[in-house]
């Protein structure tokens, strides 16, 4: 039995032919995740999360050279944290719907391409919902390059274990030009306080 | 029924294999030959001990995502109290530096990065994470200039010793492999050993007094 017949060879080649075509059907831009909804806002905007009902807000932000807790200004032993850069304090404004949203992952963004982690040390920084009915303010610290501030942006990325409809939020932190950037870190304050997290009724 | 094909492509197939018999047989022998001499010669031996450099402190070490500068390491003695038994750790500093250029974001040095290597085949220690500015876990940023930061190993109370190795292993950013068919995205994963560095440690005792 002969192994090559021409018709053969004619399938191979067209499998190959095929693949090469839907590789050039794959689009040139793709959204990063098709599942997650970016809603986009800027400081003092409440922005919705996720259609749960909740909504979150930063009310404001503040550089400074060093920060501390609030529950350690007083003792004497607890020294603020210095940094090689500027620390960044966003304090925020969350008020929980009826549906329980996700935990979500803060970063923040910047045009030149880092990606800034919020900074450990300070145990009340940090992002989180409260109960149903609830609101909560709070403030997140991040320790950041003063070089790289341009287009600095939060954003709150769900953390999800498998694939669903999801939001994001972003929120535009106010900085356009490296000169408001200079700005800012020329007047940022010697010491940040963190407040502490607190839980109110949502009116 | 055998078709002509069948019979001619039998043909060349027989002329085929016994036109190079000779020279089949004697590639054969020789490499049995090979075999042999290799074998009698004690075979070729297995690469024992190290392959990454041994650098001695003041040593800087770049791997994967960081770049530290080792200056020190202290035995920090706790002794025996009423309440507690008496331990040890080994503490080593240095100074370190977050280099990821490939996504540019903050990052804390996790415990497993950095190992005491005990020597004699015992097993690795690993390290509680990069503690800079006396804070466990400190995130670095990348762009800052390097922090000045400290890593402990747990040892025994009664641990002495000259000179002790740290292993230093980077992470590699690059995709799972393409036979799992997961995806191309790449990222920092898989530790794998860059250095050892040795270190003169001193010995430090901790009465809790100045921390």
């Amino acid at each position: 039995m002969k192994l090559y017949r021409p018709a053969t060879i004619l399938v191979g080649v067209l499998f190959v032919l095929l693949g090469g075509l839907t590789r050039l059907a794959t689009p040139d831009q793709v959204y990063d995740e098709t599942n997650v909804k970016v809603v986009g806002g800027t400081i003092g905007e409440e922005l919705d999360f996720g259609g749960s009902g909740s909504t979150f807000k930063v009310t404001r932000i503040k550089f400074a050279q060093s920060v501390i807790s609030s529950r350690d200004v007083d003792d004497e032993e607890k020294k603020a944290l210095e940094t090689n850069g500027i620390y960044l304090g966003i304090e925020w404004d969350a008020v929980r719907g009826v549906q329980k949203p996700g935990t979500v992952t803060p970063t923040l963004l910047a045009d030149g391409g880092t990606v800034y982690e919020p900074m450990a040390g300070i145990s009340s920084s940090g992002i989180d919902f409260p109960d149903a009915g609830f609101a909560k303010t709070g403030a997140i610290v991040f320790e950041v390059n003063p070089a790289d501030l341009k287009g600095l942006t939060l954003k709150l990325h769900p953390f999800m274990l498998f694939n669903y409809y999801n939001s994001e939020i972003q929120v535009d932190l106010g900085i356009p030009t490296e000169a408001i950037a200079q700005q800012m870190v020329d007047n940022a304050a010697p010491q940040y306080v963190v407040p502490d997290p607190v839980t109110r009724v949502a009116s | 029924m055998e078709s002509l094909d069948d019979v001619i492509d039998a043909m060349i197939a027989d002329r085929v294999i016994h036109r190079h018999r000779r020279i089949w047989l004697i590639v054969i022998a020789l490499v049995v030959v090979l075999a042999l001499v290799v074998l009698a010669t004690g075979g070729w031996k297995e690469k024992k001990g190290r392959t990454v450099p041994t650098l001695t402190a003041p040593a800087t070490v770049t791997a994967g995502r960081f770049e530290y500068n080792f200056t020190k390491a202290e035995i920090r003695r706790k002794p025996k109290t009423e309440y507690s038994a008496a331990e040890s750790v080994l503490r080593v500093y240095f100074d370190l530096k977050n280099i990821d250029s490939e996504e540019h974001q903050s990052n804390s040095l996790t415990g497993k990065l950095l190992v005491l290597v005990p020597g004699g085949g015992k097993e690795t220690i690993e390290s509680n994470g990069g503690t800079c500015r006396g804070e466990i876990n400190w995130v670095l940023v990348y762009g800052l200039p390097p922090e000045s930061c400290s890593t402990e190993f747990k040892v025994d109370p009664d641990f002495t010793a000259d000179t002790v190795e740290i292993g230093v292993l980077g992470e590699r950013y690059e995709a799972v492999s393409g036979v799992f068919g997961a995806s191309d995205d790449e990222f920092w994963q898989a530790p794998e050993p860059a250095a050892v560095v040795r270190l003169d440690p001193d010995v430090v005792v901790d009465n809790g007094e100045n921390k």
